[in-house]
């Protein structure tokens, strides 16, 4: 204790905790272990979760696809090399699947970055306070509704029959009839389409909430300025507001990528294990594989699990190294 | 717009200008912004009319009934055998999710921030990187075998255990990225006074990491409520499962699950959500600035 006490707080700004710069004294190597097992117990139930639930099982997993590893039988599990990467890249099912799911994030990806920013310079411009308060609370209702439910919502919605969008075409604007009205959700082309709409919705106020912190922490004096000069709104936007949101949306960009890939409870609810379904992605065929009564084939799910994720992993980096600011 | 406001500032002295032409940029701002939040609240208002519609009005599908039926709720309780322990089940797994989510997030975020522990940095890179990977797709697999050594397949209790780490990384980096607006001064005045680690956190470090704290409640509130992939994989017993799982199964039809019952269980089940973060919201946003934006 007395030795934290001469070593003045160097972590002032916060950022650098990890890495601060160590102090080496021969002295007291004796009370800094017993310091650092001190804090190793604050730090022990989150590390037996993190390792236990997700640490282990990914390693478990990538042990799992090189074996013909199954549940529940008492046979010896045997090692078999490549042999389940090499019979699932030669599954034409595996890249159909994977597209699939690329397809999909290619619907939803613009749509949850460019609206919540054109929403949150709308709302940022927002002088009344009171107002401000009540559109951002509206904005994050949909944030707080549980993701099942959100989905179990827009299930009843696209419902081909009792559905009030197409209550909405065809009673209310006959603009279809019951003979041609949209099949939404079902494996339908419309099916991708749809889902990616919910999710735009279910980000919508969140992501916007998120741009309007980015955007409270741009100094206003920047726009002003360039607004005195004569630059009109476009350029300002263009120029200034947009290069300093860069950081925030491409976290976004990336987090967004990541989940819109590996999306895997909407397919559940929505398509079923259909394999014709544009909802049968490289997730729901690991799942299929593993879980299937009849299948049972968890080695091979696992090659194919790891495979979409080292696929989706590759496009990450690529897309971090792109979207990094520059300088 | 900027040159409009110019112009309107010399302009205004001029009475010949009406009001429609004066606010003009202000009219459409709100009306954009009013468009988009009208098409959030509408899926969530139909659901709210359906549950309190008489059963012709349901078939109908008409937005306004004409006749209110308020009795859906206490008759899904009386009448759907499973409902009030499906429902029961949804607030122990998640009461106890979000306990130990945020007991774990608390003590290491701290730790990581105030008391420098060796390869506190790399224990943050790893958490980040878990942010990136699918590890909730891929690491099911391994799940299901982990909970059937453990005995715990259907078992409700055991649900817990997974659903703690859905969540764990980002609180962890939530409550680090909260403790940092601590200054460390503080922590260290407190350590000269004598109070040890422990006491520090729980009289000092705490109270002052309260925004981050409501976050964290938020964040795993909702998706221990709403989670389904780890319990349909986990469970198959009816009994088992948590509201929104059963919720997800049924189709709408007739009798116990005409869609006005359905409806009235999903407003009981996304209610609670709503109106714990209605109260919390200005804790929520502020919390939001410090721990996610900055962090």
């Amino acid at each position: 204790m007395v030795d934290t006490l001469q070593s003045a707080p160097i972590v002032a700004s916060g950022r650098t905790a990890g890495t601060r710069t160590r102090q080496r004294r021969s002295v007291d190597w004796k009370s800094e272990w017993r310091r650092n097992m001190g804090t190793w117990l604050f730090l022990l139930p989150a590390l037996i979760f993190f390792i236990g639930y997700q640490v282990y099982p990914i390693f478990r997993v990538l042990w799992i696809s090189f074996t013909d590893y199954q549940f529940l039988t008492n046979e010896p599990v045997k090692w078999v090399g490549f042999d389940n990467y090499i019979s699932a890249m030669r599954d034409p099912l595996m890249w159909s699947s994977l597209w699939r799911a690329a397809l999909f994030t290619l619907m939803f990806l613009p749509g949850t970055i460019v609206l919540p920013l054109l929403l949150a310079i709308l709302v940022d411009r927002v002088k009344n306070p009171r107002l401000a308060t009540l559109y951002r609370v509206i904005l994050i209702i949909p944030a707080v509704i549980p993701s099942t439910l959100v989905f179990v919502l827009w299930k009843w919605m696209y419902n081909f029959q009792s559905g009030p969008i197409n209550h909405f075409l065809v009673d209310t604007t006959g603009l279809f009839t019951i003979q041609n009205a949209p099949q939404w959700l079902g494996g339908t082309a419309l099916t991708l389409p749809s889902i990616a709409v919910m999710e735009v919705w279910w980000g919508l106020g969140y992501h916007t909430i998120f741009f309007l912190a980015g955007l409270a922490a741009i100094s206003k004096d920047l726009p002003e300025a360039a607004r005195i000069d004569g630059a009109n709104e476009w350029s300002v936007f263009w120029h200034i507001t947009l290069p300093l949101l860069a950081p925030i949306m491409m976290i976004l960009v990336v987090l967004r990528f990541g989940s819109a890939m590996a999306v895997i409870d909407e397919y559940l609810i929505f398509g079923g294990f259909n394999r014709a379904s544009p909802t049968y992605t490289w997730t729901m065929f690991m799942y299929e594989q593993a879980f299937k009564i009849g299948l049972w084939r968890q080695g091979f799910a696992a090659a194919i699990g790891m495979i979409g994720a080292v696929a989706m992993m590759c496009v990450m980096v690529l897309l971090l190294r792109i979207f990094r600011p520059k300088g | 717009m900027s040159s409009e406001t110019v112009q309107r500032k010399l302009i205004s002295t001029r009475p010949t200008r009406g009001w429609f032409e004066r606010n003009r940029s202000a009219i459409i701002r709100h009306g954009v912004i009013n468009f988009f939040l009208l098409i959030i609240v509408l899926p969530l208002a139909w659901v709210l009319m359906m549950s309190v519609k008489s059963l012709p009005d349901a078939m109908r599908g008409n937005f306004w009934p004409r006749k209110f039926d308020f009795t859906r709720y206490s008759y899904v309780f009386h009448k759907i055998e499973t409902l009030p322990i499906n429902l029961f089940n949804s607030i122990y797994v998640t009461a106890g999710t979000v306990l130990l989510t945020t007991l774990c997030a608390v003590l290491a975020g701290y730790a990581l921030v105030h008391l420098r522990p060796r390869g506190g940095g790399l224990l943050v890179a790893a958490l980040l990187v878990s942010l990136y990977f699918p590890t909730r797709v891929v690491s099911i697999i391994s799940v299901y075998e982990i909970q059937s050594m453990l005995g715990l397949i259907n078992s409700t209790t055991g649900l817990i255990l997974p659903y703690i780490t859905l969540n764990l990384a980002i609180s962890i980096l939530i409550m680090r990225s909260v403790f940092q607006l601590v200054p460390h001064e503080v922590i260290e005045a407190a350590k000269v006074d004598g109070a040890g680690p422990w006491r520090t956190l729980l009289t000092i470090a705490l109270p002052m990491a309260r925004n981050g704290l409501v976050v964290v409640f938020i964040v795993n509130f909702v998706t221990a409520w709403g989670e389904f992939l780890l319990c349909t994989t986990l469970t198959n017993d009816q009994a088992a499962r948590t509201m929104p799982v059963v919720l997800a199964g049924a189709q709408g039809g007739l009798g116990q699950w005409s869609w006005p019952n359905l409806a009235a269980v999903y407003v009981i089940v996304v209610l609670p959500g709503i109106i714990a973060f209605t109260f919390a919201q200005k804790l929520f946003f502020k919390g939001m600035m410090e721990g996610v934006v900055k962090g």
